[in-house]
């Protein structure tokens, strides 16, 4: 099995400030289902945001979908981004478009037509139990009906990577669970490979997953 | 009513960057016809006391676009009567020879002096004859106004143009959080800035729109055309149809330029 994610000794650090991953060391293989957890404030984020390149790493060598960031031209960078679904701790909805639209941002990005992206999106904004919604802009819903569309939307183009920053941070039991369901889906049936940041580690999926722990700015696999 | 604002903060400007530029165009083109109007009337004399071959006078300087030779016969022909075949003769070969030079446009006094020592050069010639006083006020005036104008217009040019980058960062600033989260999901820059572009290009198009409709007006404007014909201009040279192109270009070409600098200075947030 090919590696999805290959981290040697990331080092990660905002500018003029003191590191906060001091060293990532991990693999991740295509298929796997992986959580991450960590108190708050102890990088779980800012690791999320090196591996979909919107942080190169300070010191290591990361390497996603075979393309060593920090070492990517930024045309080749937006092309990694294309493949990966990423769902944000603060949602990112784009607050001038429609639910639908949103959903459909990876979809336009991809090129395809109009009415491929809208079947699409109406698709996932079902299994996100929000089809009656797809009409209104995002301030009009719920944080967790926000949270939802955000789910949707890093699904909707079949990305080879997932990275989950608490998706179901928001959401009620019932919520949560649909969500765990979609994501259990797309790595079952598309063998699509997931990262999740999560404080609760749901019952549910408790038997197959790896567990990854950030803990004074280091990465230690707790199993 | 906000959007219509942000659109007027971007027409303005441009309008008045493309009205300055159409008003020199429109000025240029009056001083050239009267400038040519005036060089085809315009000729000045060259006295030389033996005969030269036109094109050694008319190679001196590039100004000069022909030299036609000055038929003495006619002027002799006035005296003719009282004078005997002989003597007239006699008057022939003293006679020196007149040459007429005209003039691809008209000069400035500084380049009529500049000529007149290039023709006075020349050997056999004796004298030059400038009639100076042919230089017309009204021609002064609107070259004076012409350099007057383009001085104005550039001044214009560069406040316009700094009022255009200034509401292109507003708008940069409303659109950030959109091309920044469509950054995150790899959309090129032509997809992240394409609102940005069209905007520009929309409002460049009204701010064209403008100020032909304008032109046309005035040139429809029956007491407006009078006075230029009372003024000895013709009124059709206000407005070419070749101006809409490269009023068009400057318009497009400013709000397009404006576009890029915002789109590049675009930085992604950590
Ligand atoms: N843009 C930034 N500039 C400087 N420091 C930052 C920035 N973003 C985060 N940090 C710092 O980096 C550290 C890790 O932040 P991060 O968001 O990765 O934490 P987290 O583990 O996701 O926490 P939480 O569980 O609360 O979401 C924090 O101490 C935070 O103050
Ligand atoms: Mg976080």
């Amino acid at each position: 099995m090919p590696s999805v994610i290959e981290s040697n000794r990331t080092k990660l650090a905002y500018p003029r400030h003191e590191p906060v991953i001091k060293n990532a060391t991990f693999k991740v293989q295509t298929g796997e289902f992986v959580f991450i957890t960590g108190a708050s404030g102890s990088g779980k984020s800012t690791l999320l945001k090196s591996m979909y390149g919107a942080m190169p790493p300070a010191d290591g060598e990361l390497v996603v979908g075979g393309m060593e960031i920090g070492k990517l031209s930024s045309s080749r960078l937006y092309k990694l981004r294309r493949h990966i679904g990423v769902i944000f701790q603060d949602y990112k909805l784009i607050g001038e478009w429609s639910v639908e639209k949103n959903v459909m941002l990876p979809l336009i990005i991809a090129g395809f037509p109009k009415d491929v992206c809208r079947a699409q999106a109406q698709k996932l904004l079902t299994h996100v139990k929000l089809s009656h919604k797809s009409d209104k802009f995002p301030l009009e819903l719920s944080g967790g009906e926000q949270q939802r569309v955000a789910v949707a939307r890093a699904l909707a183009h079949n990305p080879f990577l997932i990275l989950a920053d608490e998706p179901t941070g928001n959401l009620d039991d019932y919520s949560s669970q649909v969500v765990w369901e979609l994501l259990e889906k797309a790595n079952e049936e598309l063998k699509t490979t997931i990262l999740v940041v999560t404080h609760h580690i749901p019952e549910m999926l408790s038997a197959e997953y790896r567990h990854l722990m950030i803990e004074n700015g280091v990465l230690y696999e707790i199993r | 009513m906000k959007s219509v604002k942000a659109h007027l903060a971007l027409i303005l400007p441009l309008f008045a960057i493309l009205f300055g530029a159409e008003y020199l165009i429109v000025f240029d083109r009056i001083v050239d016809n009267y400038e040519t109007k005036l060089s085809a009337e315009y000729s000045l004399i060259v006295v030389a006391d033996k005969a030269l071959k036109p094109v050694d006078i008319s190679r001196v300087d590039r100004l000069i676009d022909h030299v036609e030779p000055v038929d003495i016969d006619s002027i002799l022909h006035r005296i003719r009567k009282e004078t005997s075949e002989k003597n007239m003769k006699k008057i022939k070969s003293i006679m020196p020879s007149f040459y007429s030079v005209k003039l691809r446009h008209y000069p400035d006094k500084y380049t009529l002096k500049r000529l007149k020592e290039e023709l006075l050069a020349i050997k056999g010639v004796k004298s030059v004859y400038l009639f100076e006083k042919m230089h017309d006020p009204l021609y002064e005036m609107l070259a004076f106004m012409k350099s007057n104008f383009l001085i104005f217009s550039l001044l214009m040019f560069v406040v316009g143009v700094l009022l255009i980058l200034k509401q292109m960062y507003v708008w940069q600033l409303e659109h950030r959080e959109r091309m920044q989260i469509m950054a995150l999901f790899g959309a090129p820059v032509w997809l992240r800035s394409g609102v940005l572009f069209r905007l520009a290009i929309i409002d460049a198009f009204i701010a064209l729109l403008l100020i032909v409709s304008g032109m046309f007006y005035l040139m429809k404007r029956s007491d407006l055309v009078a006075f230029l014909r009372d003024i000895d201009i013709d009124p059709q040279t206000l407005f070419h149809f070749n101006d809409i192109g490269l009023l068009a270009a400057i318009g497009f070409g400013i709000s397009i330029f404006g576009t890029l600098v915002v789109v590049i200075r675009f930085k992604e947030e950590l």
